[in-house]
């Protein structure tokens, strides 16, 4: 009994600091509304155009999530495999804050050559949690 | 009786030895670290200068942006240096490190380019030819070459 008790405490202590997408997100609007004044909410609708353009360089997010991010896709420069991006499919993402600002910096280097805004990352994940 | 045995002393303490290939397991911050883009490469395969040079320009990694926070970094920094090859036929023959550029693995690696064709795969997608790369295993047993791969580089 004592050991199942232990293990409910960890359990519970550990689901304490899970995360998922949509926390994260609102995290976003509010560090959004400061930085624009006339933030009136994130779109899926610009999120999935952020999504597919190359932004005026080479490479787009779908180059290596794909199409379709609830798809595996594949490294454009090393061809190992990507795992689905879309928590729909992948569970895992968007549930660790220090993995998500660690991608964010470096993809959007990568694709944009700049940090994205937290607009574009709210319009961004907005469109990945439509993604059945 | 004593033969089998012995033989398989060896075969348990195989692992251990220098030259047969076995360079992992890794520690689990590397492998989530670099090998979620790209095989987690064995440590012993670069000069630690190699590494240091790799490790001092993440942020431009061989066209992506690989940086890291300077705790993961400095950990992962000295794993490698720990690691790290002292031998000059394991060190970078071009500036921005590559270990598969260096005179060790042009040797053992004949034709294998520097990006896929049809018929190859890149000399860094170590995990198409060496099956079990992923846990840092490249025992021959495990290996398993492109028809189009020869020994000689022409």
């Amino acid at each position: 009994m004592k050991t199942l008790i232990t293990a409910l405490l960890v359990l519970a202590a550990g689901s304490a600091h899970a995360l998922n997408a949509a926390e994260y997100q609102s995290g976003l609007a509010a560090a959004a509304k400061s930085a624009e004044p006339g933030f009136a909410g994130f779109s899926a609708q610009r999120g999935e155009n952020f999504y597919r353009s190359t932004h005026g360089g080479d490479w787009s997010c779908a180059t290596c999530h794909t199409d379709n991010p609830a798809a595996s896709g594949t490294h454009t420069v090393t061809k190992k495999t990507v795992k689905p991006l879309a928590p729909a499919a992948n569970p895992a993402r968007f549930t660790d804050v220090d993995k998500i600002d660690k991608w964010f910096k470096r993809n959007c280097n990568d694709v944009l050559k700049r940090a994205c805004t937290p607009r574009e990352q709210g319009d961004f994940i907005a469109y990945l949690l439509t993604v059945k | 009786m004593k033969t089998l045995l012995t033989a398989l002393l060896i075969a348990a303490s195989a692992p251990a030895l220098a030259g047969d290939h076995a360079y992992g397991p890794f520690p689990a911050n590397y492998v989530s670290e670099c090998g979620s883009c790209h095989v987690a490469f064995p440590p012993q395969l670069l000069t630690a200068p190699d590494w240091q040079a790799m490790m001092n320009a993440l942020d431009k990694h061989y066209g992506v942006d690989a940086g890291l926070e300077a705790k993961p970094r400095a950990a992962i920094a000295d794993f490698l240096q720990k690691n790290a090859s002292r031998r000059d036929k394991h060190a970078s023959t071009v500036q921005a490190p590559r270990l598969t550029q260096t005179v060790w693995f042009r040797k053992e690696h004949g034709n294998l380019p520097a990006k896929a064709t049809k018929t190859l795969p890149a000399a860094a997608q170590c995990e198409s030819c060496h099956t079990a790369a992923e846990r840092g295993d490249y025992n021959e047993s495990g290996l398993k070459l492109p028809a189009g791969f020869r020994h000689k580089e022409r």
